[in-house]
């Protein structure tokens, strides 16, 4: 035993030594994590907001700019062109000069004043499929809203109160059941919550094998491996020896994190602590475990770097940590569970947004720890292999 | 000319003898673009939901079938006993409903019982849809079940959706997806060619000879845009099959916009190399100043629009966010060079800055002869 700790100690100061020198790596090990994360969590907004609406008013009347009003007293839409002719609209809408435009019919007014339907048309650019599909939810309910606006709706007492709480729904017809949104954990909607924790765990992820397989292959790319293979430490000890400067730095890379998006964000932290940390440390093993992994199958740094490039968008892709795994097709659905970064998001969100009971989460530790402990032992048995 | 080509045989014949940078080259591109552009969706959809039905009548199981019938929800079983709060925060469930005792009894009366229903907002923007869609669900049961009339309709909007009438996500992340590709494996190549000059000390030779500094660039360039050009086939049959890409009226526009987005990017990546001269440092610099930015701010993810003005200067620096909008206009709007043109502009502009860069560069270290 004191044999070994002797020999991991020497070893791993060689290590720390080497990482201190490499002022490159350092930067990149400790910067990411905050600019990244601030500017991922201020720049991916999928709200949509000010969308450019171009009106073809052809009917001219009080009516029809009551309606347009109507459909632009919200922030959602703004006017930012009028034309007289169809044709201009849809030009503009080519040139991408507008989101959507509506034209309003001659007979637009005599037919709401004899009672009949009015029939105005919208045209979307929908090559933004969201865009267009949040665009179409944003008309309907304000168009509901001017239909309902003429109707008299009798209120009665217990009414009231309720009007008031679902001031951002059009009031529903008398009768009708009420639906009650709750929001539970962010009842705020911030957006950037859900962005902050996902990518935190990209990082956390994603860094660590980068870090890893860069390390590991040098000592080959400069030939001084076979030194190392020389020396009586065994190559368990060598593995340990070499990643564990990595794991101390990733930990930090964490806590820099965490810090980040409670300081800048406001993610609170609802859970345990040391749950986090924990499946930190074990994320970190399994990207350190795929890092050196992709270091033994590649012969330079140069395929090591390209080799992660290859690993790593498909790992972040089926993580769920930017966009929800239910809205994949069934076979990356699958797919996932094999994915270890999907375990420790969950974990990490379950830990800060949600304070999930330990009964949900264990299964997801339980399969993270599995999968740091298979990866690290294969990367130690390809790394003895050389 | 004659020594750019010279130059450009000379590196082609090192790329060639790299057969792992050969596979991945073309292999990557194919696999991260099917990848990108199949999984990327922010349509929900099998959102489970569960149910919490205390009335258990034949009416509120028309309403729980209203949500069912939904292809958003897939109605799942929580555990007998187990409270909607608990079962959400375990993540069994996104999302909750929960009806009421003498939901039918009331509303045959027309007493208005009040459903709840819990949502899991930690995705704020599924949450955020998710309500409106059950008060739209809500509205629709009323309506069809006859309980209650909405108010008649004075207007009524005929939708046109233009360019992707099925709302398609793959076709909109697929079109984007070309764009990523392209950004990502000629700038590493080129940043990796360039630094390897300077860690195996061959850049010297370059100094020294007579080559001058742009037609250095050029030549290295000149193979890894050619490169680029057999990724953009690929990429784009790959798109014509997967992503349903039309292959535009007028092709020259997106030929050219793709060529000057290629230079664009090698250049980067050379410039990458050539400031740090260490292939490690390279391709980092290109994850982070070309790869990730791009895919951040292009527009790629969430419309530009949506960036708050402090940062969205830096997405017209990017030569992927005028990109990706000049092959939207081509394969999706089918829309020639008078609404491309701008965009075009931009990445000539951006090509050629990079360009001079990476000569200064050059030129600075060259002898003088």
């Amino acid at each position: 035993m004191h044999e070994f700790s002797r020999r991991y100690l020497a070893l791993a100061t060689k290590e720390v030594q080497q990482l201190c020198r490499n002022r490159g790596l350092l930067f990149q090990l400790l910067v990411p994590p905050t600019i990244v994360l601030v500017i991922f969590g201020y720049a991916l907004n999928p709200k949509v907001r000010g969308l450019r609406l171009g009106v073809v008013d052809q009917s001219f009347t009080a009516e029809s700019r009551d309606f347009i009003n109507a459909l632009t007293e919200n922030v959602n839409f703004k006017v930012t062109h009028r034309y007289t002719r169809t044709k201009d609209a849809e030009d503009a809408l080519r040139r991408l000069e507008l989101d959507l435009f509506l034209v309003i019919p001659t007979d637009f007014s005599r037919s709401l004043s004899r009672g009949q339907v009015a029939n105005v048309q919208v045209v979307i650019d929908a090559v933004d499929a969201n865009t267009a599909q949040i665009a179409q939810g944003y008309l309907r309910r304000a168009l509901d809203e001017y239909n309902a606006a003429g109707v008299a709706i009798p209120i009665r007492e217990d009414r009231r109160a309720r009007l008031l709480v679902r001031s951002a729904h059009p009031a529903p017809p008398p009768g009708m059941p009420d639906v009650q949104s709750a929001y539970l954990y962010n009842p705020g909607l911030v957006t950037s919550w859900h962005y902050v924790t996902g990518v935190m765990s990209i990082i956390m992820f994603i860094n660590a094998s980068l870090v890893a397989s860069a390390l590991a292959v040098k000592e080959k790319e400069t030939g001084t491996i076979e030194q190392l293979l020389m020396t009586p430490a065994q190559t368990g000890e060598m593995l340990l020896a070499k990643t564990s400067p990595v794991f101390v730095l990733m930990m930090v890379v964490l806590i820099v994190a965490l810090g980040v998006g409670i300081l800048v964000f406001g993610v609170p932290v609802r859970g345990a602590l040391w749950l986090f940390v924990v499946a930190g440390a074990a994320a970190a093993m399994a990207g350190i475990g795929i890092g050196v992994m992709v270091a033994t199958v590649s012969r330079s740094q140069q395929q090591a770097q390209l080799l992660t490039f290859f690993v790593n968008p498909p790992i972040t892709l089926l993580s769920g940590a930017t966009s929800p795994l239910e809205n994949m097709p069934q076979f990356f659905q699958k797919l996932a569970y094999l994915n270890p970064l999907r375990y420790f998001v969950t974990i990490v969100r379950g830990v800060t947004l949600k304070d999930a009971p330990w009964s949900a989460l264990w299964p997801n530790l339980l399969a993270l720890m599995a999968f740091a402990a298979v990866l690290f032992s294969i990367s130690a048995w390809r790394f003895r292999k050389q | 000319m004659r020594k750019t080509l010279a130059q450009a045989m000379k590196e082609w014949r090192l790329f060639r003898r790299d057969k792992l940078l050969i596979a991945l080259a073309v292999a990557m591109p194919l696999a991260l673009m099917s990848l990108a552009g199949g999984t990327q969706s922010l349509r929900l959809r099998n959102v489970r939901l569960m149910v919490y039905d205390y009335d258990n009548s034949a009416l509120s199981r028309i309403y729980l079938e209203t949500y069912g019938a939904a292809l958003t929800f897939r109605l799942t079983a929580h555990k007998q006993g187990a409270s909607p709060e608990r079962e959400l925060a375990s993540g069994r469930g996104r999302a909750a409903l929960i009806i009421p005792q003498n939901f039918e009894r009331d509303t045959r009366r027309g007493a208005e019982p009040t459903v709840q229903f819990m949502i899991d907002a930690t995705d704020s923007n599924a949450a955020t849809s998710l309500g409106n869609l059950a008060a739209a669900l809500n509205a629709g049961f009323a309506q069809e079940s006859g309980i209650a009339q909405l108010p008649q309709q004075k207007v009524r909007l005929q939708q046109r959706l233009w360019y992707n009438p099925g709302l398609s996500n793959p076709v909109y992340f697929g079109a984007g997806a070309l764009g990523m590709m392209l950004i990502i494996f000629p700038a590493l190549l080129g940043a990796l060619a360039t630094a390897k000059e300077y860690e195996v000390g061959t850049i010297i030779q370059a100094y020294a000879s007579s080559l001058t500094a742009s037609q250095w660039v050029m030549g290295k360039a000149l193979v890894y845009v050619f490169i680029g050009l057999v990724d953009f086939v690929l990429c784009f049959t790959l798109g014509v099959f997967a992503f349903s890409y039309r292959i535009p009226s007028n092709p020259s526009v997106l030929i050219v916009a793709t060529v000057l987005y290629l230079m664009a990017g090698v250049f980067f990546g050379m410039m990458m190399g050539n400031a740090t001269g260490s292939q490690s440092a390279a391709i980092q610099g290109v994850q982070m100043g070309s790869f990730l930015l791009s895919l951040l701010l292009s527009g790629y993810l969430f419309a530009v629009a949506n960036i708050p003005p402090q940062i969205r200067w830096v997405s017209s620096f990017l030569p992927a966010t005028h990109y990706i909008l000049i092959v939207r206009n081509s394969i999706l709007r089918n829309v020639g060079w008078e609404t491309s043109l701008k965009p075009m502009v931009a990445l000539l502009l951006l090509s050629f800055a990079f360009f001079a860069l990476n000569v200064i560069q050059m030129r600075k270290m060259q002898f003088k002869g």
